[in-house]
């Protein structure tokens, strides 16, 4: 699950998290930040939680900016990896950037995303860049998944997000050309809407009206979606990407519920890990 | 009409030019000291205001540092010696640490450093740093910060031809291709082919300097090692000595004790010395390095 999915303070997401069943999470550094505790407070939390950190989100805008516009990035960018060592998360995501600034030139973001993930190294920290569907230039897992190709850096891989697929309809056959090795994160959400044309649409549904999976209308694309990364075989972490402004004035343990009905939905429609040798069904059913 | 040609990137970017001096971190230097003199190093001089000492033989610098604030992140040196710093030295030393920043690198915490002079330095693996020396010819950055030992020779020769050959560093678990990229991205160091190792210790990654005088050797843990308590850092110098068997015989006079048993036990390749004082180790390679 993602915290962010859920109201209340830090501890009382990661009891709800907890109390359902689940031992990942995702964090979301504003909620370290605001710890009334501290830094210190919230990692101890976490630790105390017992959950496993399976990535923090989120750096916003860093790659295709110059001069002290970088130069400020980079001392954010260096705050979160502190944070992400703090609360033991391996992954730090990095969002595509909607930057006015930021350049597009394929090179520069190369570049920057180089010193990101050789930023992160020392700590034992691994990048996912994700590419949001209103992103200024990279706002499709195809492109992010070049520029991360092209980065080359063994700690810089993807992060997928079901929202931003279905909601821009990026093909799924572009996953062909990804190296399942270089997936870091995937995370999965639905919504409620059966089209979202425009990056403003998109931008409101991604921020404010996301469901779980089972819960909205591109069941069967998100289905497709997931034995596809199945297929291809990735075998990392899954979490549920849900920003949604009612979820956020329900009790958390309700919210979390409905998560933990979501992750049987996941399991009951897509997953054939468990099952082995339903595999070769699994196939034709696609 | 712009042309669009591809330009490959300097394959010794900082134009390092070799070690210029290694450094430990130890609460009881006397003790170090003694085993550094030992291994054939000679103490040449003292720090004009800290708690740190310079030892030498032929071209290799050791300085053991016991000042408090010796080690980035900690409080102060532990009994233990630690190999706190390796220093490379550079064409220019402020162009290196630009080129190292830009790359990504974390600017070392200015405090940390052994010596007052402005020696720039960025954060490698573990607790350690990586200094950058571009006086190293004429005048020498010792010249500034030390004062010599009264009486002591300034440079002493080597024992039995040693000279620095490489720096063993423990990684964790599938971060072997993490650590290639940064000393590949940042220096320009280049991995060896599969299978090719020098000494007794085959195992790990190893990386070429772009200078070619000196090897880094990445030790991720070993299989069924689950129990073993095993954090990043630098572990361990590897000495090349042209003969490696008339050098163990030099510093097992001195009293040195070697691993004499196992796979481990000194051949004209290689050797390795017992543990001492808790964590210290050091490894001859055979090597024709030019010191």
């Amino acid at each position: 699950m993602d915290t962010a999915t859920l109201a209340g303070p830090l501890e009382a997401r990661l009891s709800a998290v907890r109390a359902a069943g689940f031992s990942h999470v995702v964090l979301n550094a504003s909620e370290i930040a605001s710890h009334p505790g501290g830094e210190q407070a919230a990692a101890a939390a976490v630790r105390a939680s017992g959950l496993h950190v399976c990535g923090v989100q989120v750096l916003r805008d860093f790659e295709g900016l110059s001069g002290h516009l970088h130069d400020y990035k980079v001392d954010v960018a260096k705050a979160m990896l502190r944070m992400c060592r703090a609360v033991g998360s391996e992954l730090l995501v990095a969002w595509s950037s909607t930057s006015n600034h930021a350049s597009g030139d394929a090179a520069a973001l190369v570049r920057d995303l180089r010193k990101l993930a050789t930023l992160a190294l020392p700590l034992g920290i691994r990048i996912g860049y994700e590419a949001l569907s209103w992103g200024r230039h990279v706002d499709a897992y195809p492109k992010a998944a070049q520029l991360v190709d092209e980065a080359d850096r063994a700690n810089l891989g993807l992060v997928l997000d079901s929202f931003h697929v279905l909601a821009a309809r990026t093909a799924l056959d572009e996953l062909d050309y990804v190296d399942s090795r270089k997936i870091f994160l995937v995370q999965l959400s639905d919504f409620l809407w059966h089209e979202a044309r425009s990056a403003e649409e998109r931008g409101e549904a991604g921020r404010h009206a996301r469901v779980f999976p089972g819960e909205g209308v591109h069941s069967a694309e998100l289905a497709d979606f997931i034995r596809r990364l199945d297929e291809m075989g990735y075998r990392g972490d899954y979490s549920f990407e849900v920003f949604n402004d009612d979820y956020l004035q329900l009790p958390p343990a309700t919210v979390a519920g409905r998560a933990l009905k979501s992750a049987k939905w996941a399991i009951d429609h897509v997953s054939r890990r468990s099952l082995p040798l339903r595999r070769p069904d699994a196939r034709r059913a696609t | 009409m712009t042309i669009q040609e591809s330009i490959p990137e300097p394959t010794n970017p900082i134009a390092m030019d070799g070690i210029e001096f290694i450094e430990y971190a130890t609460s009881q230097p006397q003790a170090f000291g003694a085993l550094l003199q030992k291994m054939g190093f000679s103490a040449v001089a003292r720090h004009r205001s800290r708690e740190v000492m310079l030892y030498r033989q032929g071209a290799m610098n050791v300085i053991v540092n016991s000042h408090p604030d010796a080690l980035p992140g900690l409080a102060a040196p532990v009994e233990t010696p630690m190999l706190a710093a390796m220093a490379f030295r550079v064409r220019d030393a402020s162009q290196a640490y630009r080129h190292s920043l830009d790359c990504g690198a974390w600017e070392m915490p200015t405090r940390a450093s052994a010596m007052e002079l402005n020696i720039p330095g960025i954060h490698g693996v573990g607790d350690s740093l990586i200094y950058f020396v571009d006086r190293y010819r004429d005048f020498s950055i010792y010249d500034v910060d030390f004062v010599p030992l009264p009486g002591a020779a300034p440079r002493p020769p080597a024992l039995a031809g040693l000279h620095w050959f490489g720096v063993v560093q423990a990684i964790l678990n599938d971060r072997t291709n993490d650590w290639v990229d940064f000393y590949r991205t940042l220096f320009g160091f280049t991995i060896l082919p599969e299978g090719k190792y020098f000494g007794v210790l085959p195992k790990g990654t190893l990386l070429e300097s772009p200078c070619h005088t000196f090897y880094l050797q990445l030790i991720e843990p070993p299989p069924g090692a689950e129990d073993i308590h095993w954090d990043e850092g630098l572990v361990r110098v590897g000495l090349g000595a042209p003969d490696v068997r008339a050098a163990v015989r030099a510093l097992k006079e001195r009293g040195i004790v070697f691993i004499d048993h196992g796979a481990v036990q000194p051949t004209e390749k290689g050797a390795l010395t017992q543990v001492y004082q808790g964590a210290v180790t050091f490894e001859l390679v055979v090597s024709h390095l030019k010191p």
